[in-house]
């Protein structure tokens, strides 16, 4: 008894010093790739101010649904990265605190990333980085990247030869996001722009003339041979890091893997079809602060006065490879010929969609390529198939 | 010892719950300590020192969140409704806002000296300074007592008993800081940055007694419908909260066109694929198993690692590994098959072959488990039932149906139920191998050929609609258990009767 009474009174002891946490601190999660980046500016902010700065790691898929359950409850983090679409969903379950920044300081950020975040004339989020697909060839197999879409399947016609397992051309499927530049360089879109600014989840241009235009593109690939059932991401980058695929549309998180295997790669903007231009999705990815935070002020600070500058974007670029948002450490990497071909890329981009609705959109799209590409329904059919779909689950009627 | 170690751990879980404010835990971790000290100290209780342990985790891993589980099906808990609704009032009165012509103050930050409080002093661009404390402002010209004007400027910029504070400190204390307000006439007083102080005005009130949210702006007066305050003319203010809504959730399995539709032919499927994954199994590992069991066969135990070998390796990884294997243009199937035969089959795109993929992969992933129990099952069968039967002249194929089978089957039965429960459910399988695709095409709702139950009400729940519907994956995981559990003790029955004849042999 004795001993238990000893054991008790130590524990005790040891409970109250470690219940004594100081005050003021910022708790920040992120997901691994971007972790080692923010350490180090975190660690700059807690010399600078004396407050301490936790980088949390999250994987990404969980930080958007880890907020949602532990931010009502208090335990939630002060500030969070994440992409641009995300802030519909977030806004609506009232978890983001809108962020207010001096004018000078927003105009050295790229307006349409500026424009990504915001939601209702408030901004939400402090963006750090563009991401958008483009067209990743491999130099030894195509010199000179193609001029025109026809010019492209041309060489990939050249280039295919499956029995020797070697392909010209892939798209990733079934993949919206890769393959919405083919839709979007007819005319489609997801959902309609409304008057006041925002999107109407009714007005879904899935099945409309541009949409069914892009979706018969690639119908034709599958046809003509070029294209394949079955080409999933980790295919088409298996085989363009062992050199046996001569172009596809990428974007720059393929990099770091094509640069450990050696190929001698290039990047440039999807080529016109038919003199219009691709039009590929922007991801913004950005800072965004917890409304159930209670170290507002604090997070307001780090984002504004010591993330907002250029050497910790650039210490978040040399991490992730995506072109900064922040205009001045864009303008320092002018001679990097990979992130000026993506910002070129994502400079003709439409923002992806933030509406929580945005969810319901992949299933039906993602299913529609998958029919195309496996030639069991025709292009327009399973457009219009999907549209209506999607439709029937938001329930537009 | 043990109990020593556990009881101090408790009491510090318990004080830390307490400062934390979480009363319920730290009554249920009170009440659950005693209990365990009672049981293990009392006399009389000795048998239940050793079931105690299994029945507390039983009751904190399954009953919890089963009961848990209903609770939240009778809700709307999902995107747009996760906050409680207290939350969701305190977070729209709490909007307070900026309006353009607002004013605006520089201040300076003061802290009690000897003690914690903070005040502040804060300078409008006309009139007296203002010195706020404790929720109150009163304005100070120099000359009050109390005040000083250190620097003769005619602006007060100290105060008796209080120490102005370095930007060091105030950035220590910033979260404290921020959250002050102070009413100052109709308005409140907050701080927008490290220089300044603003004059903002509430934008909602909430009225308790006729559960009206107002907007003080426009006058309009928003109700709560569904789980968000709504206007009159339909709109809706954000954040949503969570509402009880009763069995709407359960009646939305039938009369949802999106659910119910696929509904019977995702079960037909569901059904098959279990049926045939526990029926290929349980051949195959019971074969091998027979075999293994002969002493004349040499190498056994060579040939039983091996075949331990899916077993051990992580179902993650080999299920990925596989649908590699299956891809039709550069995987290894494929392309032994064209070398062969000079066929490719459309192993994941054609629904037919998607299923036959599945169940392939689950047969190489389950064997082993089937091999084993096996294994342990033919080795408790007495070998003088096997002589006498030789001796009365059965052939081996006879003496294996009448003999061997059904007392297997005793002791098997209730494994390959529950191996039958398992894939009924084996959501990780089929997700990672086909994510229930490829599409049907032209279904009404993007419902795959290859989806079971579960897979589909993930999908619907969590990628259809606004985001992620807990309450809706609730509702049909409920009714998901009860399909199985009724098939199960089906299954008892049966087996039960099975007992009763091997108890003639």
């Amino acid at each position: 008894m004795q001993k238990l009474g000893i054991l008790v009174l130590a524990v005790l002891l040891v409970g109250v010093l470690g219940l004594a946490s100081e005050p003021g601190k910022l708790i920040v999660w992120c997901d691994e790739t971007r972790a080692p980046a923010l350490a180090e500016a975190a660690q700059k902010f807690t010399a600078a101010y004396g407050v301490p700065v936790e980088v949390q790691e999250v994987p990404f898929g969980d930080i958007r649904g880890n907020l949602a359950v532990t931010a009502p409850t208090g335990e939630g983090p002060d500030v969070i990265i994440g992409p641009h679409d995300w802030i519909g969903e977030l806004i609506y379950n009232g978890l983001l605190e809108p962020l207010v920044l001096p004018a000078d300081l927003l105009a050295q950020f790229d307006p349409a990333s500026l424009e990504a975040f915001s939601w209702a004339g408030e901004l939400y989020g402090l963006p750090y980085a563009t991401e958008c697909v483009a067209l990743i060839y491999n130099k030894d197999l195509v010199p000179e990247p193609p001029a025109t879409f026809e010019e492209l399947i041309e060489i990939a016609k050249v280039l295919t030869d499956p029995e020797k397992g070697q392909y010209g051309f892939l798209i990733q499927q079934p993949d919206p996001y890769h393959t919405f530049p083919l839709h979007s360089a007819y005319g489609g879109y997801v959902f309609g722009a409304t008057p006041e600014g925002t999107l109407d989840p009714c007005d879904i241009g899935l099945d409309n003339e541009g949409s069914i235009k892009g979706a018969m593109l690639l119908d034709r690939l599958v046809k003509e041979g070029i294209e394949f059932a079955g080409a999933d991401y980790q295919t088409v980058t298996g085989l363009f890091n062992e050199g046996l695929l001569a172009m596809f549309i990428g974007g720059p998180w393929t990099l770091p893997d094509i640069q450990a295997a050696g190929i001698n790669y290039g990047v440039a903007k999807i080529p016109p079809i038919e003199g219009n231009i691709p039009r590929p999705f922007v991801g913004v990815q950005g800072f965004m602060i917890s409304a159930f935070s209670e170290n507002r002020l604090l997070a307001h600070m780090f984002l504004k006065d010591f993330l907002a500058t250029k050497e910790v974007m650039l210490a978040i670029y040399e991490r992730g490879q995506r072109p900064p948002a922040y205009l001045p450490a864009l303008a320092e990497l002018a001679d990097n010929p990979d992130i000026q071909a993506f910002a070129a890329s994502a400079a003709d981009g439409i923002p992806m969609p933030k509406i929580p609705e945005m969810g319901s959109v992949w299933g039906a799209w993602s299913d529609a390529l998958e029919l195309i590409v496996s030639q069991k329904l025709g292009p327009e059919e399973a457009m219009k198939n999907a549209a209506e779909q999607i439709r029937t689950l938001l329930g537009c009627k | 010892m043990a109990l020593g170690l556990l009881d101090a751990l408790g009491i510090w879980t318990f004080c830390s719950l307490l400062l934390r404010g979480e009363y319920w835990m730290a009554v249920g971790l009170a009440v659950a300590l005693a209990l365990i000290n009672w049981i293990y100290l009392s006399k009389r209780t000795y048998p239940l020192k050793y079931l105690f342990p299994g029945l507390f985790f039983l009751v904190l891993f399954v009953l919890y969140p089963i009961g848990y589980n209903i609770y939240i099906a009778f809700t709307n808990y999902g995107t747009g409704h996760i906050l409680s609704k207290e939350q969701a009032i305190a977070q729209i009165e709490s909007r307070l806002y900026l309006p353009p012509d607002a004013e605006t103050f520089d201040y300076v930050v003061f802290q009690e000296e000897g003690g914690t409080g903070f005040a502040f002093l804060l300078y409008p661009k006309e009139g007296p300074a203002l010195f706020a404390r404790e929720g109150e402002v009163v304005p100070v010209a120099p000359g009050v007592p109390g005040f000083l004007d250190q620097d003769g400027d005619g602006v007060v910029d100290g105060a008796e008993g209080y120490r102005r504070l370095g930007l060091p400190e105030v950035v220590q204390n910033l979260s404290t800081l921020q959250a002050m307000e102070f009413p100052y006439g109709e308005k409140i007083l907050r701080m927008t940055s490290l220089q300044e102080f603003a004059a903002f005005e509430r934008r909602y009130r909430y009225d308790p007694e006729k559960d009206v949210m107002v907007d003080l702006l426009s006058g309009t007066g928003y109700r709560p419908v569904e789980g968000f305050f709504t206007s009159p003319e339909g709109e809706a203010l954000l954040p949503g909260f969570t509402i009880f809504v009763g069995g709407r959730n359960f009646f939305a399995l039938v009369t949802n066109p999106q659910i119910s539709g696929p509904f019977f032919r995702v079960f037909a499927w569901t059904f098959a694929y279990a049926f045939f994954s526990v029926i290929l199994t349980f051949a195959l590992g019971l074969f091998l198993a027979y075999h293994l069991n002969n002493p004349y066969l040499r190498f056994r135990k060579t040939y039983r690692m091996l075949l331990i070998v899916p077993y051990a390796i992580p179902a993650f990884i080999s299920v990925l590994m596989w649908r590699g294997f299956f891809n039709p243009e550069v995987g290894v199937f494929n392309q032994i098959l064209y070398s062969l035969f000079g066929i490719k089959i459309p192993w994941l795109q054609d629904p037919f072959w998607a299923k036959v993929a599945l169940l392939l992969n689950n047969l190489w992933l389950g064997f082993p488990y089937m091999m084993i129990i096996s294994l342990g099952a033919l080795q408790s069968i007495p070998e003088e039932l096997h002589e006498a039967a030789q001796i009365d002249g059965a052939s081996t194929w006879q003496r294996f149906w009448r003999i061997t089978f059904p007392l297997l089957l005793v002791s098997l039965a209730p494994l390959l139920i529950g191996s039958f429960a398992f894939n009924f459910n084996n959501f990780t399988n089929i997700y990672l191998l086909t994510e229930g695709r490829p599409p049907i095409p032209g279904a009404q709702t993007p419902a795959g050929s290859t989806d079971i139950l579960i897979s589909y009400t993930y999908r619907l729940a969590f990628e259809g609609q606004r985001g992620n519907q807990y309450g809706l994956a609730s509702a049909v995981s409920i009714l998901i258990f009860f399909i199985i559990g009724t098939i199960s003790w089906i299954n008892f029955r049966f087996t039960r009767a099975l007992e009763e004849v091997s108890e003639n042999v």
